[in-house]
C-alpha cells in the first residue's frame, strides 16, 4: 500500500529540488517539470479519491510516525471526506495556476516555481495533518512562499501589501501556537499523557477557561484566514498586488484553511465554547455577507470588485458552520469548494484581461464582446456561476447553507438572503462594465495587443468551467463524501453547551 | 414513444438545438437558424404529441417520474422530476407553438444581423427553459428554470450589447427580477422546513393536513404564499416590479413577443395556479393576489393611454392583461385565469410580431409619430393586427372576450365587486388605446421618413402572422364555448377541483339571461365605447367606412386632463422613485460603506501598525547584545507564561 497522503504533500518537494538542478537559462524547461511535479500531485490525490470509501467512518489512507516522541508529536496524516475535497481542490488550482503563471512570469522563474511548489507542500499539508503540532507547521509553511510571491511578483504596492498580509497573519497563526500548546498541556495535565493528535484532542472534555482561551486563539487565526469582518482588510490589498497565480492559490485555497481549521478543530474540540460564540460569530458572518457585497458594488477596480465578493461568499462558509445544522454545514463544505474553483476562474479571467491592458480599472474596459467573444462568455459563465444561477456549483453551496440556517433561523437567513440581489448588483455591473457597450478608447489603443484567449489561458479555465458545471448539475458525488465527517462533527457539538460569559 | 421519453425529447431537442449553434452557428452563417429552427418545430411536433395524449385523458391524471437525484444532503433531497398534466399540456401548447411560430419568424426579421447565430443559440436555450419551468414537478427545479429563463431574457434583451440603453435595460431586468426571487427562495425554504420535501405531490398533501391538523398556523400559510407569489410579482412584471417590461423592449422584437408577452411574463400565473392548493387556504392571500392584480391591470392600462413607441404600448398592455390574470387567480376563477393566459398568448404574440414587421417595414423606427397611414403598404400586418386588437379589445367572439369576460364574470359572482367593476373600466381602455395604436399607425396621415419607403415583411414574417391570427381570432370559440363549460374546462377543472372546494366555490351554470349575460352585454359595451372613442379620434380605414383622425379633439382633451397626461406619460413617475432610492442613496450608502472600510477598519488596521514600528523603534535600544539580559527577559517571560497556565488551569 503506497503512503498516498505522503506522496500528495511531498511530491512538490521533490519537484522543487529537481528545479533547484535546472539551469537558469532554461526557463521553459523550469516551466515545464513545475507543470509535470503539479500534475504527478494532482494525479497522486486522484488516486486517493478514487479509492476513498464515501460508507467507511473515520480517517483513511492514515499514516502514523513518531516525530518528538518525548512531547507525543507525531507524524501523523490521513483524509475523510471534507480534508480529500479541499486536497483535491489545492492540487487541481496549483497545477492549473502553475500553468498560468507561464506567460505572466519571466522574472525569476526558477525561484518562482520552487517557490509555488513550497506552497503547495503546506496547504496539503494542512488538510492532511491529523496532529495538531503538525497542522501548526504545514500551517506556517504555508506563510512563508505567499509572503515570497506577493513581495517578490507583485504589482507596485507590493511592499505596503505583504506586510499587512504577514502582520496579519502572523499574529493569528502565533496567537494559535500559545492556543494549541495550552490545550496540549491541559490533556496531560488530566490524563498524565503528551498528545497532539486529534484523534485524542476531539471529544475530550477540556475545561471551560482552556476551550474559551483555545477557541479565541484559533478564532483569531482561521478568522483572519477567512477572512470574517473586520478582519478582512488585508484581503482587497493583497489581491490587487498580487500576481495573477497568488489571487488564485489565495482565494482558492488560502482562503479555505480558516473555514476548514473552524470544522476540524474549533468545534470537536472547544464544543462548549463554540456554543458560546455561535451568535456572535454567526452576526458577523451576516454582515460579512451583505458588507462585502455593499462594497463590491462600488468598486471601481475589476480584481477589488473580486476580492470582496470573496469576503461576501466567504461569509456563507462560517455561516453554515456556526449554526450548527446538517445541510447548512455540508453547503458550507461544498461552498467553500466552489468559491475555490469559481473565485479562483474569476482571477484568471482577471488575470487575462490585466495581461494584455496592464490596467484593471472599470472605467478603461468596455466591449469586450466584439473583441474577444470566448473570453466574454467564459466571464460571463463564471460570472453567472458566482451570482449562483442554479445548474452551477455555486447555487448548491448557498442554497443549502440558506435553507439549513433558515431551519434554525430563519431571521438570520432572511437577512443574507438579501445578497441574492446584491451579489446579481455587483456582477452584472462588472460584466457589463467590462463586456457591454462600444469597445472604449484606451482598448483601441491597444490594436493587436487586444486579442482573443490563447490556447493556454482556455487550457486554465477550461477544467474549473467543467467542474463548475458538472458539480451544479450532478453535486451528489461530493455531497456523499462530506456528509459522514460533517454528521460527525455535529456529533461533538452536540455536547457542547454554551457557557455563561465567564466560567 | 414511452411518455416519459417524449418530456426528455422535449427537453433535449431545444437544448441540443442551443449546444450546436452556439458552438458551430458561425460556421452556417449566413444560415444560422438551420439548427435551431428545426429543432423547434420537432420539439413542437412532440410537444403536440404529448398535448393529445394527456388532454385526451389517456393518462388519466398525468403522469411523473424522477430523472435522478440532483441534491441529496442528509435529509434533504431534491429531485430532477418531471409531472405533466393537464396544465402542463394546456402551457405546452401555447409555449410550443408560440415558440415555433417565433423562431420561423425570426428567420426573416434577423435576416441581416451578423449576430443571429447568438440570437437563435439563446432563443433555442429559452425554449428549453421555459418547457423546463412547465414540466418541473418540484419547486426547486422550477426555480432554476424560473432562473434559467431570466437568463435568457438577460441574454436577449441585452442582445444587442453595442447599445448602451440595451445593456441597462437587461440588468435592470435581471435585478429587478431577483427582487422578487428573494422572496420566492425563502419561500421554498418555508416549505422544506414545514413538508420537508419540495414535489409538488408531498406539498400540497402534506401542508392542508398539517393545517387540519393545527401543527400550522394559518398566518404561516398565508406568509409562505404571499412569499411564493413575490416571485410571480417579479417574473410576471406585477406592481410593484413592474418597471422592467417596457424597458425590456430593447430586445428584438421577436423576443418581445416570445418571452415578454406570450410565455416568461406567463410563468408568474402558472406558478400561482400550480400551487392553487396552496393559496386558496388562505383566503388574505388570495385577496392580495386579486389586489395587485387588478392594480396593475389599472396602472399599465393608464400609462399605455400616451406612449407613442409601438413596442412600450403593446408592453403596459402585456402588463394590463398579466393583471387580469392574477385578478383571476385572487377571486379563486383558476381555469378562466389560464384560459386568458393561453389566448392571450396568441393575440399579444401576434400584436408583437405585427408590431416588428412594422418597424421592419418602415426601417427601424418605433414612434408611433412618424408612422401613420400603412395599412395600404403592409395589407397582411395590417389584417392581422387588426384581428390582434379586436381580440384584445374583448369583442365578440374572438379569443379575448371570451377568456376576459369569464375572469369578469367570477369575479362578480365570487363576490370581488370591486375588481368586476375596475376590471369592465380596463376593458374599456384597452379598447382604446389599442385603437389609438392602430390609428397612429395603420389609418391617418403618413410621417413616415419620406426617405423610407415602407414595404410589407418576407413570407417568412407574414406567414407566421397569418397562422397566429387563427387562434387570435378562434381559440377563444374553440375552447371557451359554451361559456364556463368549454374545452378548458374540461380539461382544467379538475386540475382546481381541489382548490374550489377548499374555497367553497359552487359551479353554477351559466346564464345567459340571467346576472351573466347582462355582465357580459356591460363589459362588451364598454369595450365598444372605448373602441368607437378611438377611432373618432385616430380615425380608421375598412372597406366602405373611412374615418379621419382629429388631432385638435385629442389636443383639446389632453390639454383639459393635464396633469393625469403627464402622469400616465411619465408612468406615474415610478422608474424616477426607485433610480432615487437605489440608485442615488443605495449608492450612496455602498460609497459610504467602503469610505467606512477604507478609512475607519483600514485606519485602525494602519494605526495599530504604526504604533508597533514606533514601538520597535524605541524597544530597539533592549537589544543590548548583553546575553544575561537576555536570559533576565526570557526567565521573566516564562514566570508570566507560567502564571498565567496556573491562574487559567485552577479555576
Amino acid at each position: 500500500m503506497l503512503p498516498l497522503v505522503s506522496l500528495t504533500i511531498f511530491t512538490p518537494l521533490v519537484g522543487a529540488l529537481l528545479i533547484a538542478f535546472v539551469p537558469r537559462d532554461r526557463p521553459q524547461l523550469t516551466r515545464w517539470v513545475a507543470f509535470a511535479t503539479t500534475l504527478v500531485t494532482l494525479g497522486w490525490s486522484l488516486v486517493m479519491l478514487a479509492g476513498f470509501s464515501t460508507s467507511a467512518s473515520g480517517f483513511q489512507f492514515t499514516e502514523d510516525v513518531p516525530w518528538i516522541p518525548f512531547f507525543g508529536i507525531r507524524y501523523q496524516v490521513g483524509v475523510d471526506g471534507i480534508s480529500l475535497i479541499l486536497i483535491v481542490l489545492t492540487t487541481l488550482l496549483t497545477a492549473i495556476s502553475v500553468l498560468a503563471s507561464f506567460r505572466p512570469i519571466q522574472d525569476r522563474v526558477k525561484e518562482y516555481m520552487i517557490t509555488f511548489l513550497v506552497l503547495e507542500i503546506g496547504m496539503v499539508g494542512v488538510f492532511a495533518a491529523l496532529d495538531l503540532f503538525l497542522f501548526y507547521v504545514f500551517w506556517e509553511v504555508v506563510l512563508v512562499p505567499m509572503y515570497l510571491i506577493i513581495g517578490i511578483w507583485g504589482g507596485a504596492n507590493r511592499i505596503y501589501a505583504t506586510i499587512k498580509f504577514m502582520l496579519y497573519t502572523l499574529v493569528g497563526s502565533l496567537l494559535m501556537l500559545v492556543g494549541i500548546l495550552a490545550t496540549a498541556f491541559e490533556y496531560h495535565a488530566s490524563t498524565g499523557v503528551w498528545s497532539f493528535a486529534y484523534q485524542d484532542l476531539a471529544g475530550f472534555h477540556f475545561s471551560p477557561a482552556l476551550q474559551v482561551f483555545a477557541f479565541v486563539t484559533f478564532f483569531l487565526a482561521f478568522a483572519i484566514k477567512v477572512p470574517m469582518f473586520p478582519f478582512h482588510t488585508w484581503l482587497p490589498d493583497a489581491h490587487v498586488e498580487a500576481p495573477t497565480a497568488g489571487s488564485v492559490i489565495l482565494a482558492g485555497v488560502l482562503l479555505k484553511l480558516g473555514g476548514y481549521g473552524f470544522i476540524r478543530y474549533s468545534l470537536p474540540l472547544y464544543p462548549d465554547a463554540a456554543h458560546t460564540f455561535a451568535p456572535a460569530i454567526i452576526a458577523l458572518s451576516v454582515i460579512a455577507i451583505i458588507y462585502g457585497a455593499v462594497v463590491a458594488v462600488v468598486q471601481p477596480d475589476f480584481k477589488k470588485l473580486v476580492a470582496y465578493s470573496s469576503v461576501s461568499h466567504m461569509g456563507f462558509v462560517t455561516l453554515g458552520i456556526f449554526v450548527f445544522q446538517s445541510q447548512a454545514m455540508q453547503g458550507a463544505v461544498f461552498q467553500m469548494v466552489n468559491h475555490g474553483l469559481i473565485t479562483g476562474a474569476l482571477f484568471l479571467c482577471v488575470g487575462v484581461i490585466y495581461e494584455r491592458t496592464h490596467d484593471r480599472r472599470f472605467a478603461n474596459l468596455g466591449g469586450l464582446a466584439g473583441r474577444l467573444p470566448l473570453y466574454a462568455t467564459t466571464l460571463g459563465f463564471f460570472m453567472l456561476a458566482s451570482a449562483g444561477l442554479p445548474g452551477l456549483s455555486g447555487f448548491v453551496g448557498e442554497f443549502l447553507v440558506l435553507i439549513g440556517t433558515f431551519a434554525v433561523a430563519p431571521l438570520v437567513a432572511g437577512i443574507a438572503a438579501i445578497v441574492m440581489v446584491l451579489g446579481a448588483t455587483y456582477l452584472f455591473y462588472m460584466f457589463q462594465q467590462v463586456v457591454f457597450v462600444d469597445l472604449s478608447d484606451f482598448l483601441k489603443g491597444l490594436g493587436d495587443h487586444l486579442h482573443d484567449m490563447a490556447p493556454i489561458e482556455i487550457a486554465t479555465l477550461v477544467p474549473l468551467a467543467a467542474l463548475v458545471l458538472l458539480l451544479g448539475l450532478f453535486p451528489a458525488p461530493v455531497l456523499d463524501m462530506i456528509q459522514g465527517p460533517v454528521s460527525g462533527v455535529l456529533d461533538h457539538v452536540s455536547h457542547g453547551v454554551a457557557l455563561g460569559f465567564l466560567p | 414513444m414511452s411518455n416519459q421519453l417524449l418530456v426528455l425529447a422535449l427537453l433535449a431537442l431545444p437544448l441540443a438545438g442551443f449546444a450546436l449553434t452556439a458552438a458551430f452557428g458561425r460556421l452556417l452563417m449566413p444560415r444560422a437558424w438551420l439548427i435551431a429552427v428545426p429543432a423547434v418545430i420537432l420539439a413542437w411536433a412532440v410537444g403536440m404529441v404529448l398535448v393529445y395524449r394527456t388532454l385526451s385523458g389517456q393518462l388519466g391524471d398525468g403522469f411523473a417520474f424522477t430523472l435522478y437525484t440532483w441534491i441529496p444532503a442528509g435529509s434533504f433531497r431534491v429531485d430532477v422530476n418531471f409531472a405533466v398534466d393537464n396544465l402542463t399540456a394546456a402551457l405546452l401548447i401555447v409555449v410550443t407553438t408560440i415558440g415555433m411560430l417565433v423562431h420561423v419568424y425570426s428567420i426573416g426579421y434577423m435576416a441581416h444581423d451578423p449576430g443571429k447565430w447568438r440570437f437563435f443559440a439563446y432563443l433555442n436555450f429559452f425554449m428549453f427553459s421555459m418547457l423546463l419551468l412547465v414540466l418541473a414537478g418540484n419547486y426547486l427545479l422550477l426555480f432554476m428554470a424560473w432562473e434559467l429563463v431570466g437568463l435568457s431574457s438577460y441574454l436577449l434583451i441585452g442582445f444587442w450589447y453595442q447599445r448602451r440603453s440595451a445593456a441597462l435595460a437587461a440588468k435592470k431586468a435581471f435585478l429587478v427580477n431577483r427582487v422578487g426571487d428573494v422572496g420566492f427562495s425563502i419561500g421554498i425554504w418555508a416549505l422544506w422546513t414545514t413538508v420537508g420535501s419540495l414535489n409538488f405531490s408531498d406539498v400540497f398533501r402534506v401542508i392542508p393536513e398539517k393545517l387540519a391538523a393545527g401543527q400550522l398556523q394559518p398566518w404561516m400559510v398565508t406568509g409562505i404564499v404571499l412569499l411564493l407569489f413575490c416571485g410571480a410579482v417579479g417574473k410576471s412584471a406585477q406592481f410593484p416590479l413592474h418597471v422592467w417590461l417596457p424597458d425590456a423592449m430593447e430586445g428584438p422584437t421577436p423576443v418581445s413577443a416570445l418571452i415578454h408577452a406570450a410565455t416568461m411574463v406567463n410563468a408568474g400565473v402558472y406558478m400561482v395556479a400550480r400551487s392553487s392548493p396552496l393559496f386558496s387556504l388562505s383566503s388574505s392571500a388570495m385577496v392580495v393576489v386579486a389586489a395587485i392584480g387588478i392594480f396593475t391591470a389599472l396602472l399599465a392600462a393608464s400609462i399605455a393611454f400616451t406612449q407613442t413607441d409601438i413596442k412600450r404600448v403593446l408592453a403596459y398592455s402585456t402588463l394590463s392583461q398579466l393583471g387580469y390574470m392574477f385578478a383571476a387567480l385572487g377571486v379563486g376563477a383558476y381555469a378562466a385565469a389560464i384560459f386568458h393566459l393561453m389566448t392571450h398568448g396568441f393575440f399579444k404574440g401576434l400584436l408583437f410580431l405585427d408590431s416588428g414587421s412594422v418597424i421592419h417595414g418602415v426601417h427601424d423606427e418605433q414612434d408611433m409619430n412618424r408612422m401613420g397611414g400603412l395599412w395600404r403598404k403592409m395589407p397582411i400586418t395590417h389584417a392581422t393586427m387588426l384581428v390582434g386588437s379586436l381580440a384584445i379589445a374583448g369583442i365578440p367572439p374572438l379569443a379575448g372576450f371570451f377568456s376576459k369576460d369569464e375572469i369578469l364574470g367570477a369575479s362578480f359572482r365570487n363576490g370581488f365587486y370591486v375588481v368586476w367593476l375596475i376590471g369592465v373600466v380596463v376593458a374599456g381602455m384597452t379598447a382604446f388605446y389599442m385603437f389609438r395604436l392602430m390609428g397612429k399607425t395603420f389609418y391617418g396621415p403618413s410621417h413616415v421618413d419620406p426617405d423610407v419607403h415602407p414595404h410589407e415583411a418576407p413570407p417568412s414574417m407574414t406567414v407566421p402572422l397569418i397562422l397566429l391570427a387563427i387562434p387570435a381570432a378562434l381559440l377563444g370559440l374553440a375552447i371557451g364555448w359554451p361559456p364556463e363549460a368549454g374545452l378548458v374546462h374540461r380539461w382544467l377543472d379538475p386540475i382546481f377541483a381541489p382548490a374550489e372546494q377548499t374555497l367553497g366555490l359552487h359551479p353554477e351554470a351559466f346564464q345567459v339571461f340571467g346576472i351573466d349575460g347582462v355582465l357580459v352585454l356591460v363589459s362588451v359595451t364598454l369595450a365598444t365605447a372605448g373602441l368607437i372613442v378611438a377611432v373618432r379620434l385616430f380615425g380608421v380605414r375598412l372597406p366602405g367606412r373611412d374615418v379621419e383622425p382629429r388631432p385638435t379633439i385629442v389636443e383639446a382633451g389632453t390639454a383639459r386632463l393635464r396633469p393625469l397626461y403627464v402622469a400616465s406619460y411619465h408612468k406615474w413617475w415610478f422608474d424616477d422613485v426607485y433610480h432615487g432610492l437605489f440608485f442615488v442613496i443605495g449608492g450612496a450608502v455602498a460609497q459610504g460603506a467602503w469610505w467606512f472600510d477604507s478609512h475607519i477598519i483600514d485606519g485602525v488596521v494602519n494605526g495599530v501598525g504604526a504604533v508597533t514600528t514606533l514601538a520597535g523603534r524605541e524597544l530597539r535600544r533592549i537589544q543590548t547584545g548583553r546575553v544575561q539580559n537576555y536570559a533576565l527577559g526570557i526567565a521573566l517571560g516564562l514566570l508570566v507564561m507560567a502564571a498565567g497556565f496556573l491562574v487559567a488551569t485552577t479555576r
